[in-house]
């Protein structure tokens, strides 16, 4: 025993790319359900009438946001800092007993609250404010997994053999603290359990449900600034702590400019959380707060550039590695769509823009070229980076992994651009008036115009979905490939053909 | 004063600060590495690129 | 300074949260100090249709249906006055919504009907052709929970003072009482006698026999919190 190497100890990381895969597929499979649905509703019923209230799109469509967002991309998150959390601090799990059982017992009761979860909104048991649909005892198990993924963080930071915090921990910090302060001001609720009849009655009706602190539109208040900053520090703080570890790491590049990334971390931190107001435009909130969404949301744009541009500098002179290496084209294409949906919200939040935009699925575009394009690639991208390195041995396909690649992308691409058309067209249909100044179609005039466009985004789906089982399954055929000596793994990883 | 005032001189203040000190760091970013005890930022980028469990630390934590 | 922050975890990640708790505590606590008021006509809900609104929420309607109307002429056109903030003073939660596949529902109860409705909820593309909204079938026999809506209805009443038995000033210059049960039994007779009014308009024998019987499917009491949408 003493004389063994201390090594980096991987086993939590890997039990959190196990969850990423597999509830992964779960909420794109479900995705791809509901894209069908819409276009053809005759898939509402696809386990026949028996099953039909499980099957059906409403009660599916908080499963398929769940799981992407809590499911798929937080274990991403967990995966990566299980694993660069070591690396940059440069001390290794193996180290402290404390920290493998506050890492074991992070998973565990992780895999128990997404099982809840899971039970309790196919059985329609939800608050129904999106993206904080968990009733109170869910709420307080997910609070008690993050303390413990809190513990984790600055449990290892205390003993760390580096003094400076590389960049991604910044981020890392961030995403603990932000998702922290959001979640717990949106889900104060009251359990009904406790209420007293005058008749002295009480525990009346169903124990798990509760009534929201917040009324009307306090509640609309607080929902979208969880709600758009659930997305900052789930899906963009922690994404850019990966690719500024990945990046740089698999291309061997050190970071175009160090300082550059420090600044856009504070305007980032500091802009974006004034941004939430943009999903209340023309609604019943006061109208300065309406306008700061708007102006700050456009601003926004600096920040976010200055990672993305930082990230895309970062290859100068090297860019014959993106022609090379799929893995890193992923990043590459991650940090395009980055920059791209990081322009196309602020359009949206320019108030005259979303007058037509809101309520339309130019949205629904807009998210999913961030999480399609961006959150996924780059996390698929860490995970392939990790591979070889946790397992030891070399990926198991280059052109697997190419051919998924460009599968992907071209999902990506009929996604958004269909969600656009359809996005617009309804938009304008809906204000349109004819010349004696009346409406100049009914609603359901603009639905069955969608068709077209709701088929061709489904097919976009399936075709991520496609390439995300390809990329399922080079990983698990990675676990049976090449062994590689150490020195392999410096920069670039090993693929086999 | 009501409490929209009071909101608005808030948010003011606040806001100023915070430009301030995001100017100030620029200041110390880019001014920092001819101090005597100065940093090269850029030299933090090995923390990712050096990052084997024996490789050296770039700034060890013993150091103080 | 910033370079001893750097340095420092815990000092840094308290100047994080700081920088982002900022937008927070000048954009949102505030407006909570003028809690919004109901507009006149503006009534709590009733225990029926409380239960209504539990079935809406279980079934994330607001997935697909939103309750805002924007001011608009497009929307006033469409959906009738824009939503004022006061119109949402009992909504918990708010059911604004984010997407509209389907139109908003905000004042649904003004321009359609308990028979509507019922067809509706069968048969979407019967009564709207080439709708892609699915049938709600299984409401026609579930019952709906009308203890936890009571018990919603003395949260309420307990910690956010919500007007129940007490005159509520209506937009024709009248006043309603919304009547809440002393007793777990008094609220399920209350529900029971409102549920039978919405039953004499629907043509599902099973759904008047269980009302008949003193139960009270789904779609009963959904159909009477969409009427009172208004």
């Amino acid at each position: 025993m003493e004389n063994r190497p201390l090594e980096y100890d991987y086993t939590i990381a890997k039990m959190f790319m196990f969850t990423t895969i597999v509830l992964g597929i779960v909420g794109m499979l479900i995705g791809v359900i509901l894209a069908f649905q819409l276009a053809f509703p005759g898939v509402n019923l696809i386990l026949g009438e028996g099953l039909a209230e499980y099957t059906n799109f409403s009660r599916l469509r908080p499963l398929h946001t769940d799981a992407v967002i809590f499911g798929f991309t937080l274990s991403g998150v967990f995966a990566t800092w299980y694993y660069v959390g070591q690396r940059v601090l440069k001390v290794s799990m193996a180290e402290s007993k404390l920290l493998m059982v506050l890492g074991k017992a992070h998973f565990w009761l992780y895999l128990v609250v997404v099982a809840s979860v899971v039970v309790s909104l196919l059985a329609g048991v939800t608050t129904s404010k999106e993206y904080a649909e968990f009733e109170w005892p869910i709420d307080i198990a997910v609070v008690v997994v993050w303390v413990i993924f809190g513990m984790s963080i600055f449990g290892l930071i205390g003993i760390r053999r580096e003094k400076s915090l590389y960049i991604s921990v910044w981020y890392y910090i961030a995403t603990f603290l932000g998702i922290a302060m959001l979640y717990l001001f949106n889900n104060m609720e009251i359990p009904t359990m406790f209420a007293t009849s005058a008749a002295g009655e009480s525990g009346i009706g169903s124990w798990y449900h509760s009534v929201s602190m917040y009324s009307g539109t306090n509640d609309a208040l607080v929902q979208w600034w969880y709600g758009h900053n659930a997305v900052a520090f789930g899906f963009t703080v922690p994404i850019v702590a990966m690719i500024y570890y990945f990046l740089p790491k698999e291309s061997g590049q050190a970071i175009y400019s160090y300082k550059l990334s420090l600044l856009s971390f504070w305007g980032l931190m500091f802009v974006y959380l004034w941004a939430g107001g943009h999903h209340l435009l023309y609604s019943t909130v006061p109208d300065w707060m309406q306008t700061m969404g708007s102006i700050f949301s456009i601003i926004l744009i600096l920040p976010s550039w200055g990672s993305a541009i930082n990230m895309l500098l970062t290859m100068k002179g090297e860019w014959q590695q993106v022609a090379a290496s799929p893995l890193i084209k992923f990043m590459i294409l991650a940090s395009t769509f980055y920059m791209f949906s990081t322009l196309e919200g602020p359009i949206q939040a320019i108030k005259s823009v979303n007058a037509i935009a809101h309520f339309t699925d130019w949205i629904v575009g807009h998210v999913h070229d961030g999480v399609l394009g961006w959150v996924g690639f780059m996390i698929m991208a860490s995970l392939y980076h990790m591979a070889p390195r946790v397992f030891k041995r070399e990926i198991y396909s280059k052109s697997l992994m190419a051919t998924q690649f460009w599968i992907q992308t071209l999902g990506v691409v009929l996604y958004f651009t269909s969600m656009w058309i359809a996005g617009i067209t309804q938009g304008m249909m809906w204000r349109a008036h004819d010349e004696f100044g009346n409406l100049a179609y009914s609603f359901i005039d603009t639905v069955t115009v969608l068709h077209p466009y709701y088929a061709i985004r489904g097919v976009g789906g399936l075709l991520y979905l496609v390439g995300f089982l390809m990329f399922a399954y080079n990983i698990y055929k990675t676990m049976s490939a090449r062994e590689v000596e150490n020195h392999e793994l410096q920069n670039a990883s090993p693929m086999g053909a | 004063m009501d409490i929209a005032e009071l909101q608005a001189y808030g948010y003011f203040t606040l806001t100023i600060l915070l430009v301030v000190a995001l100017y100030g760091y620029i200041y110390h970013l880019y001014s920092t590495k001819k101090d005597v005890d100065g940093v090269d930022y850029e030299s933090y980028s090995d923390m990712a690129l050096k990052d084997d469990i024996d490789d050296t630390p770039v700034s060890p934590k013993s150091d103080d | 300074m910033f370079h001893w922050l750097e340095k420092h975890p815990f000092f840094f990640a308290v100047g994080v949260f700081l920088v982002i708790s900022f937008a927070g505590l000048i954009e949102i606590l505030p407006s909570f100090a003028q809690a919004s008021r109901p507009v006149i006509g503006t009534a709590p809900y009733s225990t029926l249709e409380l239960a209504g609104r539990h079935v809406y929420i279980k079934n994330s309607c607001n997935a697909c249906h939103s309750q805002l109307v924007r001011p608009f002429k497009s929307e006033t056109d469409r959906y009738g006055h824009y939503s004022l903030s006061g119109e949402y003073a009992y909504d918990r939660p708010f059911l604004w919504g984010s997407k509209r596949t389907g139109p908003d529902l905000m004042r649904v109860g003004n321009y359609r009907t308990t028979d509507w409705h019922e067809n509706h909820m069968k048969d979407p593309a019967s009564v709207v052709p080439g709708s892609i909204m699915p049938a709600y079938r299984w409401m026609f026999t579930k019952k709906a929970d009308i203890d936890t809506a009571f018990a919603e209805q003395l949260t309420v009443a307990n910690y956010f003072s919500v007007p129940y038995n007490q005159p509520v000033p209506m937009k024709d210059g009248s006043t309603a009482v919304v009547k809440l049960g002393n007793s777990v039994a008094e609220a399920n007779t209350i529900a029971l006698e409102e549920a039978k009014v919405i039953a004499a308009d629907m043509k599902d024998q099973d759904v008047k026999d269980a009302v008949a019987r003193g139960e009270i499917p789904e779609i009963v009491a959904l159909i009477a919190y969409l009427n009172s949408l208004k």
